[in-house]
């Protein structure tokens, strides 16, 4: 019985002979952590392959390019709005925080609504409405989703907001206020002190170095700064616009073009600043959070863009050590050690070289264990082949993990999006899997070997100084911090 | 074939307002209810396995218990191993989890359609044969103290929830916070986890349920295959969790370490959630403290300027739940400026009729909550188990909405009058402690 319309979204999908057929069992050469396997669960040896349903594409009559997928199995409709150059990235050195705040603002007050009326009428038609330009970040993103039968109204609304925005100074001023609290309030969370020092580590001065405006910085922007931010940067010629839901392709784009025909095109296009390089040289950045009852451990340095073709390799190396509850360092960590309620690591590539960095949060106590097993794990991915059947479990799991995210029309919409973003090739998504299966052992160690290196690691420790701070001196040079991010001299 | 299960229901379409969940209703021999709904949009399935206990079960000197034996069901099983449930579930692309509130706990697989004896196996195995030692207990005693770091004791306002619900509430059920205390987690002994898998992970005590690309008539072979041979138990004891009458205006000031900013919590009790004031009681705390559009928004926060922050929901429970609204102040200003005028806004939902446009507003808001609410499988599977637990009725879903669009503007203001009254009314204000400054020089 079914309850949706069958919308064919993923009918295509099929079963095929694994290429690879799972391992027999454990390869015993080098113990897989403490997981104990009994190897008596029924699994079905075919790996789901999928063939991935293609968005419609088109471009504008004003440069915008637009990708369109059908679903018909709910009467709703979600929009995605990505306008490259209009990122924190882009912020002016003596201006962090601008790109945010001109997107927040652009909720605040058009030509013809003011904040409350905005607020309403999102509200009213049951949609939401979002705008992210945040910080490291090259694009501006505002987001958009509700109901089919009033589609037109809040995606109207929602091109209203970018293009008719008029910045009105009380909303500012109020807006600053806000702002000013939060500045106050983030760096009572470990995680954000965190990321800020870590990105500060590894990006040195590049714009991605900055997570957070200032006071300062916030105070001097004026309305006629953010208008002439949106209307340099908010551009159609440099937007692509997805669209997934309960919509009528065709005839969409025809709408399209009626309903953006105001915003014009123009020449801006938006230089990417070039990438630095991994920093050289192990140190320990510890940011002191007298009374903290954990120590928050990131540690890792700069790897990679997106389109790098060592992605793929270094993405089943991050599965195997760090994705997951069934990763090495979960397992060790939690699992084995109960040092923590959890332990991760990722891979952030984007346009720029972002890094591969390991987290977790554990007990005051135990912050010494924690070091010696991330270290340690380290150590082990890089000087010790990954065994067989660790690593098909890998690319097993990456590949039937991407077929179950296109259950989802946004999940297909997010990966054309990627393409599209990064430059990477049409049949990138068709290959992936394949390519995913034909990651080696070999690729493994050299990918280990070339982007995670122990010397070179850049750690952050925020916790309680006056107990954690001997105990860091142990795994490199240590320089303490206070949580307004200023070292502490004594 | 041997008849193996019984068909209990099968739910008719109510009405024409949406799509709606179709479901069927079987039980097998042992007790143990299944709810199934296909769906062959995607080739995915959701298994979702509640359990009817949750921390409400817990006794004094025990908190936390339900929430860590959840974290036991992890541990291995006669046929899994320590550990292997989660590498089987992930390497085969699958997501899983499991979760404990007051009222229930709740473990879930979403896999890949060919994979679904796997799910049925893994929930089954650890049902019949959970591995019970002192090294695993020890193990995830650890994990889940530092889970109460991480969300409790190391973060601003991690505790505030917990004085909330300790000062509104007088039952030990609802009084006390499912994450427990550190000392109760450290008395847990392997006996009470023995005592508690034998009484209350029992067949005749869990609905399974699961929504995807399946043939039912197969599934059901395969349910009755894993799950038709666990022996089912006495019915475990149900908490009386029913609550005397609030009396007075609770209040109480707590000092946060880590907050720099005060925070006003208010809550007033209200009914259980399958009683009928409970779906204008949600949307009254959605015209409050829901978005931007919100009076409280829109009246702290952008116009008076007492506050940054604000939110309302209401916490539904099986038993007395609570409608909560929330202030961060704004630095400078009197926090019991902030805590009057959230109390006035209150008082005028008393006094006035809501507008008209306000209530198509939050109505429209259910609207596409609800589709929010059944567009994967796994959420529909999780709302189907947990409604069949705790409410004997899985189909619940299928009638909020029709519930929500039949709600007056005069419900709204006799509800705010019954309910959000001064002597039913528990305020917590949180404020930074005053620690002495580290000076960064």
């Amino acid at each position: 019985m079914k309850i949706f319309r069958v919308s064919g979204l993923i009918a295509c999908a099929t079963l095929v002979q694994a290429q690879v057929p799972p391992a027999g069992g454990v390869d015993k050469a080098i113990p897989l952590s403490k997981v104990e396997r009994k190897n008596r669960a029924p699994l079905s040896k075919e790996v789901l392959r999928v063939k991935l349903p293609k968005p419609m594409e088109a471009k504008l009559e004003n440069g915008v390019s637009v990708l369109i997928l059908e679903d018909h199995r709910l009467p709703t409709v979600s929009v995605q709005l990505v306008i490259q150059g209009a990122g924190g990235l882009y912020d002016p050195a003596d201006r962090p925080g601008l790109a945010e705040v001109a997107g927040a603002m652009l909720k605040e007050g058009t030509t013809t609504l003011n904040s409350k009326q905005i607020s309403e009428a999102v509200d009213g038609l049951g949609a939401t409405l979002f705008i992210n330009a945040g910080f490291g970040t090259a694009d501006a993103q505002v987001t958009a989703s509700g109901l089919s039968e009033n589609f037109d109204q809040w995606f109207g609304l929602m091109l209203d907001v970018v293009q008719k925005s008029n910045f009105p100074d009380g909303e500012l001023q109020k807006l600053k206020q806000r702002q000013l609290t939060m500045l106050k309030q983030q760096r009572t969370q470990s995680a954000f002190l965190a990321n800020e020092m870590f990105r500060k580590a590894v990006y040195g001065t590049f714009a991605a170095s900055v997570v957070t405006s200032t006071p300062a910085s916030l105070q001097a922007m004026k309305s006629e700064d953010l208008q002439a931010w949106r209307d340099q940067r908010y551009v159609p010629q440099n937007a692509t616009l997805a669209i997934a839901g309960d919509v009528n392709a065709k005839q969409l784009i025809a709408k399209l073009n009626r309903a953006t025909a105001t915003w014009k095109k123009s020449d801006f296009r938006a230089s990417l600043p070039a990438s630095p390089k991994p920093v050289e040289g192990r140190r320990i950045f510890l940011v002191d959070r007298p009374g903290s009852v954990q120590t928050n451990i990131l540690l890792g340095n700069l790897a990679m863009d997106r389109a790098n073709p060592d992605f793929i390799p270094l993405k089943v190396l991050n599965r195997i050590i760090g994705e997951g509850a069934s990763s090495r360092l979960f397992t060790n960590l939690r699992e084995e050690k109960s040092y923590t309620y959890g332990a991760y690591s990722n891979l952030l590539a984007s346009e720029i070289v972002g890094p591969w960095l390991a987290n977790s949060e554990v007990r005051t106590a135990v912050t010494d264990g924690a070091m010696t097993e991330f270290l340690k794990e380290v150590d082990r991915i890089r000087d010790q082949k990954v065994p067989a059947s660790e690593l098909e479990d890998a690319q097993h799991s990456i590949v039937s993990a991407f077929a179950l995210s296109l259950e989802q029309p946004t999940g297909v919409l997010g990966y054309a999006l990627t393409r599209k973003r990064f430059g990477l090739p049409d049949d990138y998504w068709d290959t992936y899997p394949a390519r995913v299966s034909a990651v080696t052992a070999e690729d493994v160690a050299r990918v280990a070997k070339k982007y995670i290196v122990p010397g070179n690691l850049q750690i952050v420790a925020v916790g309680d100084a006056a107990t954690i701070k001997t105990v860091m001196e142990k795994y490199g040079p240590v320089t303490v911090y206070s949580a307004d991010g200023l070292p502490v001299v004594h | 074939m041997k008849p193996i299960v019984i068909i209990l229901a099968a739910a008719a379409l109510l009405y024409g307002a949406g799509p709606e969940v179709a479901y069927k209703e079987y039980k097998l021999k042992n007790g143990l209810r299944i709810v199934l709904s296909e769906d062959h949009s995607a080739p995915t399935y959701s298994i979702a396995v509640t359990y009817n206990v949750g921390s409400r079960d817990e006794k004094p000197g025990r908190t936390g218990f339900a929430h860590l034996f959840e974290h036991m069901m992890y541990q291995g099983s006669e046929n899994v191993g320590k550990g292997e449930h989660m590498s089987l579930i992930q390497n085969n692309g699958g997501s899983m989890n499991g979760t404990t509130n007051n009222d229930r706990t709740v473990y879930f697989e979403m896999l890949p359609a060919n994979q679904m004896d796997l799910g049925l196996f893994v929930e089954a195995d650890r049902m019949k044969s959970l591995v019970i030692s002192q090294a695993n207990l020890d193990n995830q005693r650890n994990a889940v103290q530092e889970e109460r770091r991480l969300g409790v004791d190391n973060r601003p306002y991690g505790k505030t929830f917990e004085v909330l619900f300790d000062t509104a509430f007088d039952d030990f059920g609802y009084k006390h916070s499912t994450i427990g205390s550190m000392e109760d987690l450290n008395a847990a002994s392997v006996e009470d986890v023995q005592a508690f898998f034998k009484r209350y992970y029992a067949p005749n005590n869990a609905v399974v349920a699961i929504v995807g690309d399946f043939k039912s008539e197969e599934v059901l072979k395969k349910i009755e295959k894993y799950f038709g041979s666990i022996p089912s138990q006495p019915a475990p004891p149900q908490p009386d969790v029913a609550e005397p009458q609030q009396r007075g205006e609770r209040h109480k000031i707590i000092e946060d370490q880590f907050a720099q900013i005060p925070r006003v919590d208010i809550a007033f009790k209200t009914p259980a959630a399958n009683l009928p004031d409970v779906y204008a009681l949600d949307l009254l705390t959605d015209v409050l403290g829901g978005g931007e559009s919100s009076r409280f928004y829109q009246s702290l926060v952008k116009e008076k300027e007492l506050a940054v922050q604000t939110g309302a929901f209401l916490n539904q429970q099986r038993g007395t739940s609570l409608a909560i609204f929330i202030g961060i102040a704004r630095p400078g200003k009197e926090v019991l400026e902030l805590e009057k005028a959230m109390e006035s806004e209150i008082a005028r939902l008393q006094t006035d009729l809501i507008t008209e446009a306000e209530l198509a507003r939050v109505k429209m808001k259910m609207k596409t909550t609800h589709y929010a609410r059944i567009r994967s499988s796994l959420t529909r599977a999780m709302e189907l188990s947990d409604n069949a637990v705790s409410f004997n009725d899985p189909g619940r879903l299928n009638t909020f909405e029709q519930q929500y669009q039949k709600v007056t503007r005069e419900d709204v203001q006799r509800v705010a009058k019954q309910y959000l009254s001064e002597a039913n009314r528990t305020v917590v204000v949180t404020m930074p402690k005053a620690a002495p400054k580290v000076v960064a020089k």
